[in-house]
């Protein structure tokens, strides 16, 4: 079978992600996708939250008590929430893991951790320390990587195509995703109150966009369940918006600036253009509303 | 603080997005077993359209499940390789398929097909539908997975 491209799908990272690459041999291809998947699966084993063997596991369980050391990859990460939590005026939180535990999106894993926490423990009690070392702040405090970690998998997904040198492709971890190369790639955007159907599509070329809204089973109801965001200051699932897709120049600040734009809605644009990001909005009337340079970054 | 406008679809894009599934197939079968074992000589069928050995000069290499699950508006084909002792090789979706409700009924949807014959198919493939939107789970697959593994397993002989 000759063709100069190919796609595959595996189950990781909770969803199914998609990868697609192109311009290349095809024995070359197949390589280029097993390492852009490795780069997911890595990322997948570094950050799950169930996963007790995981850097993020590991952070839970003891960076309260002393630092920890993590893989860069995972310090990586954590720098970013860390910018982010302060760029965002703390509405960006990767510790709001215990409030996720708390409605039921979250399993407790575990008996030894210390009581949830009383609402003290926030962004600023995660600590970056040199040599890739973590420390919490606070007893209590539990990291989520779930909004921000997809968007870096697919970043580097999208590196080691590149690297196997692909000259175009295209990575898809369940709407959150990147392309590269000449050609422009059409995404089609669910309607978040009513997955099941399409709600606009836009073109994609060397950038990044990603989705967030309500959580759907199309296994069983095509209808839409509770939005997985996590306001910080609530500690309830945000509903400033019903929905919300970014673009930006990487899927993890596409990834992480959907969690901004679901809890802050429209006052969430300073932030997304300080980012060089745009953004289209659903509104809780059904209502779309587009940044200004939503077009733009279309054209680009 | 910078505007936000208020957006409308156009009428060309309502009719591109109107569809009513989006099908991918990734491998057939006998692709996706070469790609698990790339150095097997022969898949000998040991559960009719299900389970498959991996052999090599007589010996096995592992066991290939082909399972789907089904859902209201979502199909999933994927396949489990394991090696001999039982373990997770890859897991690789063959093909996935997505239906959508509500705008079949339009007539501007079921325009698209008029004039199309079996010379002319739907060549689903060539305009592969990329979607973004609210968060699509993994869970049955990988319950699936978990099955897949209570049943096989245990290891080959």
């Amino acid at each position: 079978m000759a063709c100069d491209s190919l796609r595959r799908a595996r189950p990781l990272l909770g969803t199914i992600v998609e990868i697609a690459a192109a311009g290349l041999p095809e024995r070359d291809l197949d390589a280029a996708i097993e390492a852009a998947f490795a780069a997911v699966e890595k990322v997948h084993r570094l950050m799950s939250f169930h996963d007790p063997e995981s850097d993020v596991s590991r952070l839970n369980r003891g960076a309260a008590s002393g630092p920890v050391s993590v893989d860069p990859w995972t310090f990586a990460v954590i720098e970013a929430a860390t910018d982010l939590h302060r760029r965002s005026r703390g509405l960006f939180d990767v510790t709001v893991a215990s409030a996720l535990q708390d409605l039921g999106l979250l399993p407790r894993l575990e008996s030894s951790f210390p009581p949830p926490s009383d609402g003290s423990a926030t962004g600023e009690a995660v600590e970056t320390l040199p040599g890739h070392r973590i420390r919490f702040r606070h007893a209590g405090v539990r990291i989520d990587l779930g909004g921000i970690a997809k968007g870096f998998a697919v970043d580097h997904a999208q590196q080691a195509l590149q690297a196997h040198g692909a000259t175009g492709g295209l990575v898809n971890a369940g709407g959150d995703l990147a392309a590269f190369g000449p050609r422009a790639m059409p995404v089609h955007i669910r309607d978040p109150r009513e997955p099941s159907r399409l709600l606009a599509q836009v073109e994609v070329m060397n950038e990044a966009l990603a989705s967030s809204g309500a959580r759907f089973d199309p296994f069983g109801s095509p209808a839409a369940m509770a939005p997985a965001v996590i306001d910080a200051r609530t500690r309830q699932p945000a509903r400033a918006v019903a929905g919300v897709t970014v673009r930006a120049r990487s899927c993890m600040l596409a990834d992480a600036l959907t969690k901004v734009a679901m809890i802050a809605g429209e006052a969430a644009s300073d932030l997304l253009d300080g980012f060089a990001a745009s953004a289209l909005l659903v509104l809780n009337t059904g209502e779309v509303r587009v940044s200004a340079s939503w077009q733009v970054s279309r054209a680009a | 603080m910078p505007d936000w406008f208020k957006w409308t679809a156009p009428a060309a894009a309502l009719v591109s997005v109107t569809s009513a599934a989006h099908a991918v197939q990734y491998l057939s079968i006998p692709q996706a077993q070469k790609l698990a074992f790339p150095s097997a000589s022969q898949f000998v069928e040991t559960q009719a359209g299900r389970a498959w050995k991996a052999q090599a000069g007589g010996r096995t290499l592992g066991l290939f499940v082909f399972d789907h699950v089904i859902g209201k508006h979502l199909y999933i084909d994927y396949a489990v390789a394991l090696d001999p002792g039982g373990r997770i090789l890859r897991v690789e979706i063959l093909q996935y398929r997505e239906s959508y409700g509500g705008e079949v009924r339009q007539a501007s949807w079921l325009a698209q097909f008029v004039g199309k014959t079996s010379a002319s198919p739907l060549a689903i493939n060539q305009d592969i539908r990329n979607i973004s939107g609210a968060t699509l789970s993994s869970h049955h697959v990988t319950e699936g997975v978990k099955r897949i593994l209570a049943a096989y397993g245990h290891g080959l002989r």
